[in-house]
């Protein structure tokens, strides 16, 4: 995914993307990140927790503004299950 | 990603969906041993960092997404799952789809989770509802989907046809910043 990423910023539209990786995010190297410590095919979390997907989105979507420095992987610190999304 | 047991030569088709089907679980509840498996792995590692700093504020910003989970409409053909180098193409499709109209066909991640609400991947209905707050100031008309099971030959395609395409589409469409999922 950080390929692709990489590609459409490279044509000059900022990008941000989920990782499940970070190992191979960092060396893959995409502008901007948000890492989670998620299981494989729950990038934005649970099913019908609109409050969790929405907060990741958001967060997501608020380093496009945020973020300064290519290479920053933003890493919330939400535990599986157990994070409140109220 | 690659799993090494999805390469295995000469052995039956039975046994092969079997150590696929497991490995898919272990990597979903052990994710220490995809971390491994990751620093032991030979990447296309990236080479400086391309940057595009976003013009606007989110709130005048028009956003699309792209995901490699797989997502497709039912009525496009799926993403080719027998060969063990994945598959490099595309699916295009409007972000008004129905949702009783999307798919997922991916065999290396566990998309239970997804095939009851797509949101898990795409956040289709989470995006709308920000725009309708006027949090972002639109959405990109399409949304385009790959499976991110891509290796050997098939790299190829996809760093010099197929992610170019896309992001071509992307910048003829009028979009300033994308969102990308994963599997």
């Amino acid at each position: 995914m950080g390929l692709i990423q990489r590609t459409i910023e490279a044509k000059g539209i900022p990008t941000i993307g989920i990782t499940l990786q970070k190992e191979v995010t960092k060396r893959v190297r995409p502008p901007r990140a948000l890492s989670l410590r998620y299981p494989f095919g729950h990038p934005l979390g649970e099913a019908f927790h609109a409050n969790q997907q929405r907060t990741i989105l958001l967060e997501a979507l608020k380093g496009l503004e945020t973020i300064k420095d290519p290479g920053t992987i933003l890493e919330p610190a939400y535990v599986w299950r157990r994070h409140r999304f109220d | 990603m690659t799993y090494s047991g999805s390469k295995m030569k000469n052995t039956p088709r039975w046994l092969d969906e079997f150590t696929n089907r497991l490995l898919v679980q272990l990597l979903k509840h052990f994710p220490w041993l995809a971390e491994r498996w990751a620093k032991s792995h030979r990447f296309v590692e990236g080479e400086g960092i391309p940057w595009a700093p976003l013009r606007k504020p989110l709130r005048d910003s028009c956003i699309a997404m792209v995901t490699t989970a797989g997502v497709h409409l039912k009525s496009q053909p799926p993403f080719n799952m027998e060969d063990p180098d994945g598959d490099a193409s595309f699916r295009a499709f409007p972000t008004d789809a129905d949702r009783t109209d999307l798919t997922i066909t991916h065999k290396y991640y566990d998309h239970s989770a997804a095939d009851r609400d797509i949101n898990v991947v795409l956040p289709i209905d989470r995006l709308r509802e920000l725009r309708d707050e006027r949090v972002i100031g639109g959405i990109g008309p399409t949304l385009y989907s790959f499976m991110g099971h891509i290796d050997g030959p098939h790299l190829k395609t996809l760093m010099e046809e197929t992610a170019p395409e896309v992001a071509e589409r992307l910048v003829r469409e009028g979009v300033e910043a994308v969102f990308l999922t994963p599997t």
